[in-house]
């Protein structure tokens, strides 16, 4: 119908225009207080925090005077750089382990339990750690991992070790093992859901034909749950990147991330500095938003 | 076959990763029921219940501060009621919006999708930066809220268009032909269908809140929530009443799971029975 009416000559009362003219209006309406929200709350503190980062930092406060001094002293301290280089070490590697630890849970209860109620319940059994609150697991770490922790009490038990281990807590280690924990759902969940709508029929075919496990899952399997892959990585990307919690827990002060260096910058109220940390962040995000959204539609996927 | 190794590999594989999940929250379980001289890890001295009383104030003076629960729990509530509230309303408009296409419709999309993404550390920073130079107090009623609903409005919004996605719309289209007023049609036929989703939205929204703390730690301004207070333990030592009260509220969350399941079932019960009465 629509269609039809858009390809006759142009006729600005045709009822279809009308329609559609009267749809838009709607739409708008309908869409302003989530957007005015958005640009209020979002990408005006946004903005203001990339202003500030060429104000004047002073002892104890800012002032609105223009400088670029607080990002020549950003970018010429070791610490700040140190801290960029740690922010994308540390994300690199979760990123990696949540895809490694993820996926064979993923191709498991997506792909290997045909039992609609056995994966929900799978995936139920994912999800529930979420209901405990996200410092609390973060915290949870520190039993766990200690000197006197569950893992070296175990381990000393079992008389594999005779000193207890020390470089479990408050080491890089305890930051990245924390965050794969925390994080590794948000790629089970997207990577599942994509392998689950892979048609069942398509694999048995191949394997009818005579292919490998090895081939189908090359050739079909992987390719098809790509997406969830992306989108989980994003997911993961955006968490792990603005994180400063976990680091700030498990690491014993070691391990500095963008994030950390925001938290210490404002609690010694130095604001300039806090917002070039900022923005450098915002950068690093963008451009691995950026990247991932090439690669993939996300509006299609959801 | 293959298969015959890999799938009990696999389902080995499964279980030691939901070990891996479950492990620290089994562990500090455990030692929440520490007794009162012993600290956050193994031995357990004596099996007690002390520092469960001591969070709850019952305890005797003891050398450890209690923690500041009672006030920032019913704060940290109020503020996710607010939020469900607010972001659930912004989201179902705004996913019935996109339900015609329209001119800009993807930009708005990513606007609002980008709330979920920015990190908290960034907008807390910016919204306090903002409130120091526009002179506005910082609030958890104020600054923190706006920002609890810019991360949760993009959940309830995807949550909406997924359940939108899926409405039958000539459903919609014959009770207005039949007279039928858009609000009265709203009522009466597009929300029973979408409640389900609106509850889902309104679960997201409030438990994503209720623990939000990123975007809180700058703009709480001076009383905190609770999430605040267990994070103001982190740079002191820990003892065992923290685990006390991450088993309690993993409870609490669990009683919130289970009203919504049960919320869920009546529903999906009297939507069944409905369509049964059509039947016959």
């Amino acid at each position: 119908m629509t269609a039809l009416t858009t390809d006759t000559p142009s006729n600005t009362h045709s009822p279809a225009e009308l329609r559609e003219k009267k749809d838009r209006r709607r739409a708008i309406a309908l869409l302003t207080p989530g957007l005015l929200w958005m640009t209020l709350f979002m990408v005006l503190p946004m903005a203001m925090v990339i202003y500030v980062s060429f104000w004047t930092q002073t002892t104890f406060s800012v002032n609105s005077t223009l400088t670029t001094a607080s990002w020549e002293r950003f970018l010429s301290s070791a610490t700040y750089l140190g801290a960029i280089w740690t922010t994308l070490r540390i994300w690199v590697i979760v990123l990696i382990a949540t895809i490694v630890v993820g996926y064979p849970v993923a191709l498991f209860i997506g792909l290997f339990v045909r039992n609609k109620t056995l994966q929900t319940a799978l995936l139920v059994a994912c999800v529930i750690p979420f209901w405990t609150s996200f410092l609390i697991r973060v915290i949870a770490w520190r039993p766990m991992l200690g000197t006197e922790g569950a893992i070296n009490v175990i381990l000393m038990k079992l008389g594999i070790i005779h000193e207890p281990l020390t470089f479990l807590l408050f080491s890089e280690f305890s930051v990245l093992v924390g965050m794969t924990q925390i994080y590794c759902v948000f790629m089970v969940g997207p990577i599942t859901f994509m392998l689950g709508r892979i048609d069942i029929s398509v694999i048995e075919a191949a394997r009818d034909l005579g292919a490998s496990f090895g081939t189908i899952f090359r050739r079909i399997i992987l390719p098809l749950s790509l997406p969830g892959v992306m989108v989980g990585s994003i997911f993961v990307s955006v968490m792990v990147l603005g994180e400063f919690a976990t680091a700030a827990s498990l690491s014993g002060r070691k391990t500095n991330l963008l994030g950390n260096i925001i938290v210490s910058q404002v609690g010694s109220l130095k604001w300039a500095f806090a917002a070039v940390a900022g923005v450098v962040l915002t950068i690093i995000i963008t451009a691995v938003i950026a990247l991932a959204l090439r690669l993939v539609d996300l509006r299609k996927e959801m | 076959m293959e298969s015959r190794i890999l799938r009990p590999t696999l389902a080995l594989y499964t279980v030691l990763f939901l070990l891996f999940l479950y492990g620290p929250m089994i562990v500090l379980t455990i030692l929440s029921f520490q007794s009162a001289d012993g600290g956050p890890q193994f031995p357990i001295r004596e099996w007690s219940v002390y520092w469960y009383e001591h969070l709850l104030g019952f305890a005797e003076t003891s050398r450890v501060s209690q923690l500041p629960v009672g006030d920032s729990l019913l704060r940290s509530i109020v503020l996710a009621f607010m939020t469900t509230v607010v972001s659930t309303v912004l989201g179902v408009m705004s996913a019935e919006a996109f339900r015609t296409r329209f001119k800009g419709s993807g930009p708005a999309f990513y606007l609002i999708i980008l709330g979920m993404m920015v990190p908290g550390v960034l907008v807390g920073l910016g919204m306090a930066l903002l409130s120091n130079t526009l002179g506005i107090a910082r609030a958890w009623w104020g600054t923190s809220f706006v920002l609890h609903v810019v991360y949760t409005y993009p959940f309830a919004f995807l949550v909406m268009l997924a359940i939108f996605n899926r409405f039958d719309r000539t459903v919609e289209e014959a009770s207005l032909s039949l007279g039928v007023s858009p609000a009265q049609t709203f009522r009466r036929v597009t929300f029973p269908i979408i409640f389900p989703g609106v509850l889902s939205a309104m679960l997201f929204s409030f438990t994503l809140s209720y623990d939000e703390f990123a975007r809180t730690l700058f703009t709480a301004g001076r009383d905190l929530t609770l999430p605040l207070a267990i994070y103001g333990t982190f740079s002191v030592e820990i003892y065992p009443n923290i685990f006390a009260f991450g088993v309690l509220t993993t409870l609490f969350s669990f009683t919130l799971l289970v009203i919504y399941g049960l919320l869920m079932k009546r529903f999906t019960s009297k939507a069944s029975r409905y369509s049964g009465q059509e039947d016959a």
